[in-house]
């Protein structure tokens, strides 16, 4: 068993929070790494101990390895936790620590390199005789590339090969456009993933997205807790996830599920990673790709399952042999995770900033909150804009949409606009109570999920609300009452 | 008192009149009804007007309402018609705001610069989407804010621009 007995974690916000606390109940010396704008985030409150690292612009502070690497060294940690983003799926970085003497607490370099590119990962697949969307990638070039996307016929998707998050990404439903669309997913590609290599796949129209959740020792144990359904996305990124899937027929949980762990057996696959699938509506299943780290929805699947994600990555790391077997991982009730974005819903989704003038996050039964903000905090463009997760779980899918209703309706952000209102509006939704989704679900009900226009009443409330706001007409009801101010002018 | 309340797109003339014992708002060209409002918490506010009350949570922030309420955030802008009128009369350099919340791609002139109208000034980088900058009239360049790298918020002076001197 290797020792490990201080983990620096590579990361910030509310997955850095969420990795602390662990590493705190299996009594770990936990610490982080922080640029200065973090300086006063729950994070570097929580940690044993902080080390401030530079950079050109706070993100690429944290993804210098050698920032990590020296970190590391001045603490004494003997392994490094990535999270999720940053330095997470780069197997260069894993082989720098294995250099350095470090655990790196994920899959071996070689494993990240093979199954992280999603072109490598879905040729490898295709070998092994695993289900993939056909496919062309750019190896071929011009006309070659041209008439081999035409056997396959559009519609088509345009994607980086190094890429994720849903950048870079390009449908086409005609030809004529694959010319403009291939020269700018490559641009895009290598501005944001700094590999220009890009593969145009058949596009499935309303596919839903089942990804299934593995965990690994290095001792050939490979468990998968379940699926997670994350159909709910705005520009191709996440916004609602949940588990079990719903609406997913027993026979076709399970097919998917070994699909899963076989792809991850035969990839010599260790610690955690998460194999994700389209699901047709016809049925069937194709890899989509592997993202080999923790990801941000894997609390729904610790709700579920009652297991700590962290705690087997851990155990895994320091080469334990799992005791746990596939018969006893068994799944409770249901759960949702919702993230709370600075975005506004009605301009696009565009990131929003600000100050965190009020701040409040849900608490009770059946909640959890992973937040990586505080009021009075300023959100900055310089990361990215999700606040914080709620994860909700009940006995069933019903009963669990009102509890995240509930939580959202204890949730205020004020100062910062939010996807909160919009997030109740997907939950409210009949087709979305029914379990009736897939990834096109915003898009096609974009009307319906429109706020409803305001009463000339709650017009006139909220224009008294603001013009009231100043302190001179202010009466407060349960301090000491102030003297009206009946001929105050406004204060600034 | 009267403000201009910009909500959900639209513009508001706000006035509130005030007579020992009581208030009253007028909006536009309707008839004034009867308002207070009473501080519950930090944030908790209800709103009286005419027979009509609602609960709101709010917060300010400069000329800045954060308001939920009915299920829903608004923001509304609070504009003083005197104080606006005076800003506009102001000063007669230019500054160049940011559109979006964003990053710093490129600077492609200098402080002290002559710049032409048109004349791309800087590429900022946004929901990763690359936006050029550019001179919104002649003159110099009399500060760039930013540096390549560095992050703004909505609304960031990104450069600052002086009216060309005359010959």
């Amino acid at each position: 068993m290797s020792e490990i007995t201080k983990i620096l974690v590579a990361n910030r916000g509310e997955i850095a929070c969420r990795i602390l606390r662990t590493l705190d109940c299996m009594g770990i010396a936990g610490a982080v790494v922080y640029h200065p704008v973090d300086a006063a985030t729950p994070a570097v409150k929580m940690a044993a101990q902080a080390v401030e690292i530079q950079g050109r612009s706070p993100v690429s502070a944290y993804l210098d390895m050698e920032n990590i690497i020296t970190a590391c060294r001045k603490i004494g940690a003997d392994a490094v936790h990535p999270g999720f983003g940053f330095l997470a799926e780069n197997a260069g970085f894993a082989e720098r620590l294995a250099e350095e003497g470090i655990v790196f607490i994920g899959p071996l370099p070689d494993t990240m390199a093979l199954m992280g590119n999603k072109l490598t990962a879905r040729a490898f697949c295709m070998e092994n005789g695993f289900p993939v969307l056909p496919c062309v990638s750019e190896q071929k070039t011009g006309k070659a590339f041209t008439a081999a996307a035409r056997e396959i016929g559009v519609p088509l998707l345009i994607k980086a090969a190094a890429g994720g998050g849903g950048k870079g990404m390009h449908i086409v439903h005609d030809f004529h456009d694959l010319d403009t669309a291939v020269p700018l997913a490559k641009a895009e590609a290598l501005r944001f993933f700094g590999s220009n290599s890009v593969y145009a796949e058949k596009y499935v129209a309303s596919p839903r997205h089942i990804e299934v959740q593995i965990m690994a020792d290095h001792h050939g144990h490979v468990l998968h807790m379940g699926e997670r359904d994350c159909s709910i996305q705005r520009r191709f990124q996440k916004i609602i996830e949940e588990s079990p899937a719903p609406e997913l027929a027993p026979d076709l949980r399970r097919q998917i599920c070994d699909t899963a762990v076989e792809i991850a057996k035969k990839s010599g696959y260790r610690n955690a990673g998460t194999v994700e699938f389209i699901l047709a509506p016809d049925g069937q299943f194709y890899f989509l790709e592997m993202n080999t780290r923790l990801q941000v929805e894997h609390p729904v699947t610790e709700m579920v399952t009652g297991l700590d994600l962290v705690e087997l990555q851990v155990r895994a790391a320091r080469n334990e042999s799992f005791s746990l077997t596939q018969d006893d991982i068994k799944t409770n009730g249901h759960a949702i995770e919702l993230r709370l974005y600075a975005e506004d819903p009605e301009k696009e989704f565009m990131p929003a900033t600000g100050q965190l003038l009020a701040y409040h996050l849900p608490r009770g039964e059946g909640i959890r909150v992973e937040n990586g903000f505080a009021e009075g905090m300023q959100v900055s463009a310089a990361f990215d804009p999700m606040l914080a997760k709620l994860i909700v779980h009940d006995t069933n899918r019903e009963k669990t949409i009102d509890l995240a209703l509930q939580a959202l309706r204890d949730t205020l952000v004020l100062g910062v606009t939010t996807n909160a209102d919009f997030l109740m509006r997907i939950l409210s939704h009949p087709a979305y109570g029914s379990g009736r989704i897939h990834t096109g679900f915003i898009p096609l009900y974009q009307a319906e999920l429109l706020p409803p226009p305001l009463t000339q009443e709650q017009r006139s409330l909220l224009l008294a609300a603001a013009a009231l706001s100043s302190r001179e007409f202010m009466d407060t009801a349960f301090a000491v009452p102030e003297p009206h101010a009946f001929f105050g002018n406004w204060r600034n | 008192m009267k403000r201009r309340i910009d909500l959900l797109g639209s513009h508001y003339t706000v006035t509130i009149l005030t007579r020992p014992g009581e208030t009253h708002m007028t909006v536009d060209t309707e008839a004034p009804r009867p308002v207070a409002i009473t501080k519950v918490t930090d944030t908790k506010h209800l709103i009286h007007m005419g027979e009509n009350r609602a609960q709101v949570q709010m917060a300010v922030k400069g000329n800045m309402a954060y308001i939920r309420a009915f299920d829903r955030t608004f923001v509304l802008g609070i504009v003083n018609p005197v104080e606006q009128a005076a800003q506009e009369t102001g000063s007669s350099s230019t500054t160049i705001c940011a559109p979006m919340p964003g990053m710093v791609v490129e600077i492609t002139a200098a402080a002290g610069d002559r710049v032409a109208k048109g004349q791309p000034l800087m590429t900022i980088e946004s929901m990763k989407i690359l936006t050029v900058l550019t001179a919104p009239k002649n003159g110099h360049i009399a500060g760039i804010l930013f540096n390549p790298g560095d992050a703004f918020d909505k609304n960031a002076v990104l450069i600052t621009l002086a009216e060309k001197k005359e010959m």
